[in-house]
């Protein structure tokens, strides 16, 4: 697989990532609880930027980690088989986003442990200072795991391949483009936007999200597989 | 005024045990919310103590009420003063 391709991957799956909403919903949380007891503009937007950084952080981790382990396990190429296994998690993950990512209520529940749900609230609530913020954005990333394990796995296993400098880009490029529905939420919320008006978008445009981020990790899983199975049997690499 | 504490109001799920109506809680609520939407503080106050009163009118037959009934009432009224403050009082719980 050529750089291009690879860095396509990333890109792709990076893009899945940044469509999946608990970092999102998290961040509305924050922000509204903050506004709620009257802290400083300058206040609120430490605190948001810093769980932005966090988010960003824990992902730029979790995909280091899954690389190293990859790369621990195969080296520089992971045998077909893995490659296959990885394809059928996004194909896997892509109809479970389908069915099951947003609960059956109004509004932008998802379908994720109540348990992590009702701590990731109540720690929104909590949160006071900068550190306490950027561990709630580390937090919110772990929690969401479930969903983006997939994108990160195929991530992982295309960058293991690349020349080292090309990883580090690589996993810069993944970390960006994840991030961006969180930075648009934290740009047009710091810039005045009514958090309402944002809610009220996100509740009307969810089942689009929802279809949009269950195809793309379909059709991700099969570009991967055209891409990396078929083409190495057929011997056209 | 006259009703606090004597009008019952049972828990979501019925999970925790009932409690006697605390207006100064709901108030609180519903200051927090209007704040989260950008109402100047002053405005907020009023806008609660308002929604506050209608609420007390609503519960003054009902001996027992659940918290979810409360809520909806609230919210219900306070659509009236400020709808993206309703909205994000009656969502809060399902943002996540």
């Amino acid at each position: 697989m050529d750089i291009v391709t690879s860095l396509a991957i990333v890109t792709l799956a990076a893009l899945v990532h940044a469509s999946f909403q608990l970092s999102v919903s998290v961040l509305t949380l924050l922000k509204s609880h903050s506004l709620g007891v009257q802290r400083s503009h300058a206040r609120t937007l430490r605190l948001t930027s810093s769980y932005v950084a966090g988010a960003g952080v824990m992902t730029l981790l979790l995909l280091s980690l899954f690389a190293l382990i990859f790369s621990q396990l195969f080296g520089t190429e992971a045998p077909h088989l893995v490659w296959a296994i990885a394809c059928g998690l996004l194909a896997g993950v892509g109809i479970a986003v389908w069915a099951f990512y947003y609960r059956r209520e109004k509004g932008t529940s998802l379908w994720i442990p109540r348990s992590f749900a009702r701590h990731l609230s109540e720690r929104s609530k909590a949160t006071k200072d900068a550190a306490e913020s950027f561990s709630l954005g580390l937090t919110t990333v772990f929690s969401e795991l479930l969903f983006i394990a997939a994108p990160l796995i195929i991530s992982a296993l295309v960058l293991i391949q690349l020349p080292a400098p090309w990883q580090l880009v690589g996993i810069v490029i993944y970390t960006l483009i994840s991030l961006m529905t969180l930075l648009s939420i934290w740009v047009l919320s710091s810039a005045g936007h009514r958090l309402s008006e944002l809610q009220k978008w996100r509740e009307a445009n969810k089942h689009f999200l929802q279809f949009a981020a269950g195809g793309a990790l379909i059709v991700l899983g099969f570009f991967v597989y055209v891409c990396k199975i078929l083409t190495d049997v057929a011997g056209l690499a | 005024m006259q009703h606090q504490g004597v009008v019952d109001i049972v828990k979501r799920g019925g999970a925790r045990p009932s409690e006697g109506f605390q207006r100064e809680k709901l108030h609180t609520s519903i200051v927090t919310a209007c704040l989260s939407a950008g109402t100047p503080t002053g405005q907020a106050e009023t806008i609660a103590k308002n929604v506050t009163e209608a609420v007390m009118g609503w519960l003054r037959t009902r001996p027992e009420v659940t918290s979810h009934d409360v809520r909806r009432i609230a919210a219900k009224h306070l659509n009236t003063h400020h709808p993206d403050a309703a909205y994000l009082y009656e969502h809060h719980r399902t943002i996540l």
